[in-house]
């Protein structure tokens, strides 16, 4: 049970490049870890080789099974649960701390190279960004650096090794690549996934609530790029159509429940030229699907629209997608509202914010029309003293009787709202649409790239023989947020994403290049799913591709690029002909009729032979010594031209 | 039920005796499909063979673990490490084969050892090609050689240490060269089967009666008893001369070893008979001859031996010690 502990120092050849490519695999997890397990992770790894280099012993059983339950329970307390990415990860690095402390023989090494391996999945699963491709190819170099150090006797250098991990690496990769480009990719994930990765969602909420956020995150992450297939449309008709809002409890607005509120499908007829275009959407572990007001159809599987008109997914946007669509910029839906849709759509509560009822049925008394009244409201936010700002003060309650007639600051979802409910309060049928509005063009990659910061709020009313008609109040009192786009200058939001000031026009450029080709990432490598490879195998020749094809195809090049790997590798070890000196000397014992016995040097058999062979011993000497001479002399070909002549002297 | 006897007391015996077959059918297969090897041999692809280590099982099984998670999470990043973690098996698995593929394989020779001692065989491994031989080992049955990497071009010894435990003549019928470069995932080997043997001689008595002193024997002139006494002169000192007989003095002075000469005798000479031993057992009686001869050589003096049916005369040095231990390693009842 109790194995020695002492140790020998054998290892100090192998365990810093173990210890290296845990360093190297645990590294991206850095920004996720607790504190405590990356000291724990640094402690282990000095204190191991510590106790190698000095030849001391390792700490006792009790010591490390005490060491393994204070660290479980503490992941346990820091994460509250150990399945998921983060705890997952968080205990491979803990558990690779405790593998090095009773690390002391060399095959258990190996168990710390698995580890590192599954910390480089782990941090894949996490994040895939542009460099992540390169780092984990590094990272698999030193792993297998490291694997070859294990076995590696003490004279090949470090150097070596990594030469011949290299090396492999090369082979690898046509293989690699092979599969990645055949290997039928699924639609459909075999059992949900749990996809808690440790970072907050990011993206659209499916309620609002203006006025308890006073402060509106300005995010430049991506939301989505988009490429067009014609012209990329105006600014001011980028409306990018999300999830649609229709109950306003006084205080939130949120979507109506799918088997109450109105579930007729509104039909839509669209006009003018339809738009193509393609979308990569990055993952938003939400339902809703994007695209460009007013969308016609599209391209992903499982994918449906909601009786407003909202594209949503039957599994959440766990990974990076791409996907075409094809939208109308104008459109006509439906004239006619039923009922029970036209009492929904103007339903609010009857007591919260009076001050704007009254004000809603005054001005709707004065105006005579639906469409006057609509304008008076418009021109009511745009000439009385209404702010555009991002960091409007909060508002408590009766919101909208706050921010109409006090605050008077707010942003995009202060004036959707506020409209909406002057809207219902004078019996207009009003919705809040959530999207994302603008985009800005990379002129590098000729894309449009959509922000978080373009997430935008807007209305829909109904006008009677008209339908569903898009009024963007915002509009009314700040016209630069939708003729150019959310941030003022959006090449200041860009550069700061990137950590510097946009006076520079090199970093501007700088930055937009790096856009263009991150979005070629997504667009090729990330986003390959079954609709990209089903097209790329199109475009290879392949008619109607199915998996059966693809793995065929797979298993084809596999055979044919391993064949040509093993002819490499044939040539690369090719032992030379068997030399001329030998087959010569062959000649000389045939003709003599003796064979040399195991083990028997030339000398002894020249000696052996000249007593027992007819042939003259001198003859025998000068076959041997040319032997000799061209076996291990210079090699200059006289030797051999010698040892020809001496043996076919004899007869 | 069933009368027939389940010869197996356990699955864990089952299993066991199955692999033990196994491996006697697949080396019998082995055996007659090389053919008895020449003195030196290089090692063709078609007779290295290869199978998967247990590391190499549990790299195949994450491997597996591995494309099931990217299948379902189709992440395309971890798709790629899955696939170079798949391929650099392949990869492996070539190259581990071609570590081998292409060697020499001379025997380097042994050296005769007395029973109960390691006799170490030499296997000469030299590496023609251009590219360097990583992690070599030649093994035999349990015992295995140093691991030792071949540069381009170089000749190595691998040394296999056999124990043994009787005397006669010790052949290694089959023996193995292995390689698990590069990353232990596969065990690449082959069998060679060259005619290599040894001598083990017989285990020197620890309890030796006292060699017979001088002895007369039929047809042989009696040694000088005074022979040592009679001082003739100094020559130069030979390889086997008695340490007894080295003039220290003038080696004192001089610094040059030389042998003192006597009259009569050049040394003193000893017949040492099998059938002259005071044991029954035959095997007793060589080791007690082992002893003799072990202890006579040691002291350069002259010894012959006299086995039934073969005598050898007195003498001494390296050729007539290996000759008569020789005889010894061979002896058969059965000859006399």
């Amino acid at each position: 049970m109790a194995r020695p502990r002492g140790t020998d120092g054998s290892l100090l050849s192998s365990l810093p490049w173990a210890i290296g490519a845990l360093a190297i695999s645990i590294a991206p997890h850095l920004p996720y870890l607790p504190v405590w397990i990356i000291v724990a992770f640094g402690g282990c790894s000095l204190w191991r080789y510590l106790v190698e280099k000095r030849r001391r012993a390792l700490p006792s059983v009790w010591f490390r099974a005490l060491l393994a339950l204070a660290c479980f329970f503490g992941v346990l307390m820091t994460y509250h649960t150990i399945s998921g990415v983060g705890p997952g990860s968080a205990l491979l690095a803990i558990m690779a701390s405790l593998k090095l402390l009773e690390t002391r023989k060399r095959r258990d090494q190996f168990v710390l190279l698995f580890i590192a391996i599954f910390l480089v999945m782990s941090s894949i699963l996490r994040e895939q960004y542009l460099w992540s491709l390169p780092y984990m190819i590094i990272s698999v170099l030193v792993i297998m650096t490291a694997w070859l150090r294990l076995s590696a006797t003490a004279k090949e250098t470090a150097r070596q090794s990594a030469a011949t991990g290299g090396r492999l690496l090369l082979y690898t990769a046509p293989l690699a690549i092979a599969m990645w480009i055949f290997f039928p990719r699924l639609a459909t994930p075999f059992w949900a996934v749990p996809m808690d990765t440790g970072t907050a969602t990011s993206g659209i909420s499916d309620a609002m609530s203006p006025g308890d956020i006073s402060k509106l995150s300005m995010s430049n992450a991506v939301a989505f790029r988009v490429k067009f297939d014609d012209e990329i449309p105006a600014p001011r008709d980028r409306y990018w159509r999300g999830l649609v809002l229709t109950v306003f409890n006084g205080r939130t607005w949120s979507m109506n429940d799918p088997y109450e509120g109105p579930r007729v499908h509104e039909k839509v007829s669209g006009q003018g030229d339809p738009i193509g275009y393609q979308i990569t959407l990055e993952p938003t572990r939400q339902q809703w699907v994007f695209a460009l007001d007013m969308p016609w159809s599209w391209t992903l599987e499982s994918t449906f629209m909601g009786p407003q008109h909202q594209l949503a997914r039957a599994q959440p946007v766990d990974q990076r997608i791409a996907y075409d669509a094809v939208s109308y910029l104008e459109y006509k839906t439906n004239v006619d509202l039923t009922e029970y849709a036209r009492s929904w759509y103007q339903r609010i509560p009857k007591t919260s914010d009076p001050r704007t009822q009254a004000l809603a049925q005054q001005m709707r008394g004065a105006a005579g029309s639906d469409k006057s009244y609509i304008e008076a409201v418009l021109h009511k936010f745009n000439n009385e003293e209404y702010f555009y700002t991002l960091e409007p003060p909060p508002l408590g309650n009766n919101p909208t009787d706050r921010f109409l007639f006090d605050t008077r600051r707010g942003f995009c979802e202060h004036y959707a709202s506020a409209f909406a409910v002057m809207m219902r309060a004078a019996g207009i049928p009003a919705r809040i649409v959530l999207g994302y509005h603008g985009g800005e063009v990379n002129p590098m990659g000729g894309h449009l790239i959509v922000r978080q910061s373009d997430a935008h709020a807007w209305n829909e009313i109904w006008l009677e023989g008209h339908g569903w008609y898009r009024i963007d109040p915002t509009a009314a009192v700040a016209p630069d947020r939708i003729e150019y786009g959310a941030s003022d200058a959006t090449l200041d939001g860009l550069a700061a994403a990137w950590g510097f000031s946009a006076t520079s026009a090199l970093m501007l450029r700088l930055s937009l290049t790096f856009d263009a080709i991150n979005a070629k990432w997504n667009d090729w490598i990330l986003a390959y799913g079954p609709d990209k490879q089903n097209k790329f195998m199109q475009w290879l020749g392949m008619d109607n591709p199915d998996w059966q094809k693809m793995m065929l195809t797979m298993i084809g090049l596999l055979v044919i690029l391993i064949a040509v790997i093993s002819l490499l590798l044939a040539m690369r070890y090719r032992a030379p002909a068997k030399d001329r000196a030998a087959i010569l000397y062959r000649h000389f014992t045939r003709k003599i009729g003796l064979q040399p016995e195991v083990g028997e040097t030339a000398e002894r058999f020249a000696q052996r032979a000249a007593k027992s062979s007819s042939v003259p011993p001198a003859a025998i000497d000068s076959v041997t010594a040319a032997y000799l001479d061209a076996r291990y002399g210079p090699n200059d070909g006289s030797a051999l031209a010698h040892l020809k002549n001496a043996v076919h002297a004899i007869a | 039920m069933s009368s027939i006897q389940w010869p197996f007391p356990s699955p864990g015996r089952f299993l066991g005796f199955v692999r033990t077959r196994a491996i006697t059918r697949v080396r019998r297969w082995a055996r007659n499909r090389q053919g008895t090897d020449s003195a030196t041999t290089r090692l063709r692809p078609g007779r290295v063979y290869i199978l998967p280590t247990g590391v190499g099982i549990v790299f195949a099984i994450m491997a597996f673990a591995m494309l099931l998670g990217s299948m379902n999470y189709n992440n395309n990043l971890s798709f790629v490490l899955t696939f170079l973690l798949t391929g650099i098996g392949f990869v492996s698995m070539h190259q581990c084969q071609r570590n081998l593929v292409g060697l020499d394989l001379t025997y380097a020779g042994t050296e005769p050892v007395f029973a109960g001692q390691t006799i170490r065989f030499g296997i000469a491994v030299t590496n023609h090609s251009k590219s360097a031989r990583y992690g070599i080992r030649v093994y035999h049955e349990d015992t295995q050689s140093d691991i030792q990497d071949l540069q381009p071009g170089e000749s190595k010894i691998f040394v296999l240490a056999v124990s043994t435990e009787q005397r006669g003549r010790i052949s290694l019928e089959r023996f193995g060269i292995r390689t698990l470069f590069p990353f232990e995932l596969f065990r690449s080997w082959a069998w060679l089967h060259m005619d290599i043997g040894g001598v083990v001689y017989p285990r020197p008595a620890e309890h030796a009666p006292e060699p017979p002193a001088t002895m007369m024997a039929h047809g042989h002139r009696q040694h000088d008893a005074r022979g040592e006494e009679d001082f003739a002169g100094l020559r130069k000192y030979q390889h086997g001369d008695s340490p007894r007989h080295v003039a220290w003095k003038a080696f004192a002075r001089s610094g040059q070893l030389l042998s003192k000469q006597f009259a009569g005798a050049d040394t003193s000479s000893q017949w040492f008979d099998f059938d002259h031993i005071p044991t029954d057992d035959v095997e007793q009686r060589l080791s007690i001859l082992t002893r003799w001869i072990i202890d006579a050589d040691r002291t350069g003096e002259d010894y012959g031996l006299r086995l039934p049916g073969v005598e050898y005369e007195p003498a001494h040095g390296e050729a007539h010690r290996r000759a008569c231990l020789e005889k010894l390693a061979m002896f058969r009842s059965g000859s006399r």
